[in-house]
């Protein structure tokens, strides 16, 4: 990690570019049967933005924004939130989210918008998340894809000042992939401080904020996609990962990530793709 | 919101999903056709409540803790692999509130199969047995709805209490496919080891006359049937009571209902954290 890292993991803190941060870690440290996860992370995550989080597989990123929810209690350093005193100061949207079989799209989001004191307009939601058609139908009779995009309308429910995505393009096809980022990027310009754990290097290049590389078990970079091109004076995002992450590590993720592996082969193969985008 | 508006939200949602569980009413039918064949099988429909009481009462001590084992092992661990429980988290949902929703929903399953199967068969006894089963209210001594009716609210505090027994078992293991079995391990530790507590006990000489009563109090099944014992089935033969004390039966049924819930929902808390 440089010198301009560990500047940038604590980036625009509120100090440099007027955005206000809404959690800050410090020295967060989480370990597993002694062996360490991640060890003394830094971060602000700021309202406005939206924060990306990547990395190899087993590099922390889920066990990170679980700890941010307090889902997870760090070994050692503390998650601060200092925003808005709310019922909800935390959307989330798990890993692989599910919910009851027996009720339909509208009744699900219907259920979780009665759980918060704000009026939510849960047509105009399903709709943003494109799942207006498919309100009537069951969750049971839903994709995998369709589920996620239900998850992504819970996580956002009551407008909470943080939302944190763990994955929320996995499943999708590309152009519902994008939507979702593009959704979420809106709720950043409106404010909310999104914090996405993503393997989807295109789109959050595109659409990211501010990206935190976790490897090695620390914050290997971090910064804006294109202060991390400059800096590493690279093509895109993929190529800082590729100098950034530990090459045996790296070699992990790649056979365990089917996103990466296959957008990176397109990316190969197809000289007119775009390498900021995958639709 | 308010944790009374929350729970409300949350019962609500259990009950509807509850209603839209096709297994549920299949699991009614097969225990109230179960309850039916007993009663008529063992000769109580033609006889009055109490002989229906004493045919069923043994059947109903395996039947209750299964039933409540089939309606709660997956509640909790279907949510926690979902990851609804930890979307719920975000909202001001707290693990009691989560906890005792799921439990009344279940409980309110358990209550309308149970009870409904028995209900069942109080009218098939009025309809078949001797006539004087119609009488209401007089000195011990005579069979009655009443009598029956005892019987039906005190076998619903007992499967109400072994379903908390159930979900918290639930509650510990990680998976719904390791809930079953920890599930069924807790209903025979409680059920079958309790009694072999007790029994052992009373040859062990550690338990005497007095404390045995107290014993067979807090054991669930023992409760159970000491209650019926003295409450219903013991009407009949008036001055052969002293099988059980109702009072300390009750409070165990009681405990063994709360105490689990405070637990599960205390475990839930530290599973999230």
């Amino acid at each position: 990690m440089t010198d301009a890292d560990d500047a940038e993991s604590r980036s625009a803190t509120g100090d440099s570019d007027g955005s206000t941060s809404v959690v800050t870690t410090t020295g967060l440290t989480k370990e597993y049967g002694g062996r360490p996860i991640f060890d003394g992370v830094d971060l602000d995550i700021n309202a406005g933005a939206m924060t990306a989080v990547i990395g190899p597989n087993g590099s922390g990123k889920t066990t990170l924004l679980k700890t941010l929810l307090g889902h997870v209690d760090p070994t050692a350093g503390t998650v601060t939130y200092t925003g808005p005193d709310v019922d909800r100061p935390m959307g989330y949207l798990p890993q692989e989210p599910a919910f009851r079989p027996q009720f339909t799209v509208s009744e699900t989001v219907e259920f979780y918008a009665s759980l918060v004191d704000a009026s939510v307009d849960t047509e105009g939601l399903l709709r943003e998340v494109n799942l207006y058609d498919a309100r009537t139908r069951r969750v049971s009779a839903l994709s995998g894809g369709m589920r996620r995009l239900l998850a992504v309308a819970q996580a956002v429910l009551g407008d909470p000042p943080v939302v944190c995505c763990d994955e929320p393009a996995s499943g999708l096809d590309p152009s519902m992939a994008r939507r979702v980022f593009e959704s979420l990027a809106g709720r950043a310009a409106d404010g909310m401080a999104v914090v996405v754990a993503s393997h989807t290097l295109s789109l959050v290049e595109t659409y990211a904020d501010h990206v935190v590389i976790l490897d090695a078990g620390g914050v290997a970079a971090a910064g804006s996609p294109a202060a991390l091109i400059e800096r590493y004076d690279a093509a895109d995002l993929w190529d800082v990962y590729a100098t950034v992450v530990d090459p045996a590590t790296a070699g992990v993720s790649r056979r365990g990530d089917d996103d990466d592996t296959a957008e990176r082969d397109a990316a190969a193969s197809d000289p007119t793709a775009d390498s900021g985008g995958d639709s | 919101m308010s944790p009374l508006a929350i729970m409300s939200t949350l019962i609500d949602r259990e009950l509807r999903t509850a209603a839209r569980t096709r297994s549920y009413y299949l699991l009614g039918l097969a225990v109230g056709a179960v309850l039916l064949g007993l009663t008529l099988g063992g000769g109580g429909a033609a006889t009055g409540y109490i002989p229906a009481v004493v045919d069923l009462l043994l059947p109903l001590e395996i039947l209750v803790p299964v039933v409540a084992v089939a309606i709660g092992y997956r509640a909790i661990p279907s949510d926690l692999d979902r990851g609804e429980v930890a979307m719920l988290d975000t909202y001001a949902v707290s693990p009691s509130a989560y906890v005792g929703a799921v439990y009344v929903g279940r409980a309110a399953v358990l209550s309308a199969i149970i009870g409904g199967a028995l209900v069942a068969v109080g009218v098939v006894v009025a309809v078949t047995a001797a006539p004087d089963t119609g009488v209401f209210a007089t000195q011990s001594g005579v069979d009655s709805p009443i009598l029956f009716g005892r019987f039906l609210v005190v076998t619903l505090l007992f499967g109400n209490a072994i379903l908390a027994v159930v979900v918290l078992a639930s509650v510990v293991v990680a998976t719904t496919r390791t809930a079953i079995v920890a599930v069924i391990a807790a209903v025979l530790a409680v059920v079958v080891g309790g009694e072999a507590a007790i029994l052992l006990g009373v040859l062990d000489g550690v338990l005497d006359e007095a404390t045995l009563q107290v014993a067979l109090g807090l054991i669930p099944n023992s409760a159970y049937r000491g209650i019926v014992f003295e409450t219903v089935v013991g009407v009949l033969s008036a001055g052969e009571s002293g099988y059980a004390s109702p009072l300390v039966s009750a409070v165990g049924l009681l405990l063994w209902t709360l105490v689990p819930l405070a637990a599960a929902a205390g475990l839930l808390r530290w599973r999230l954290r």
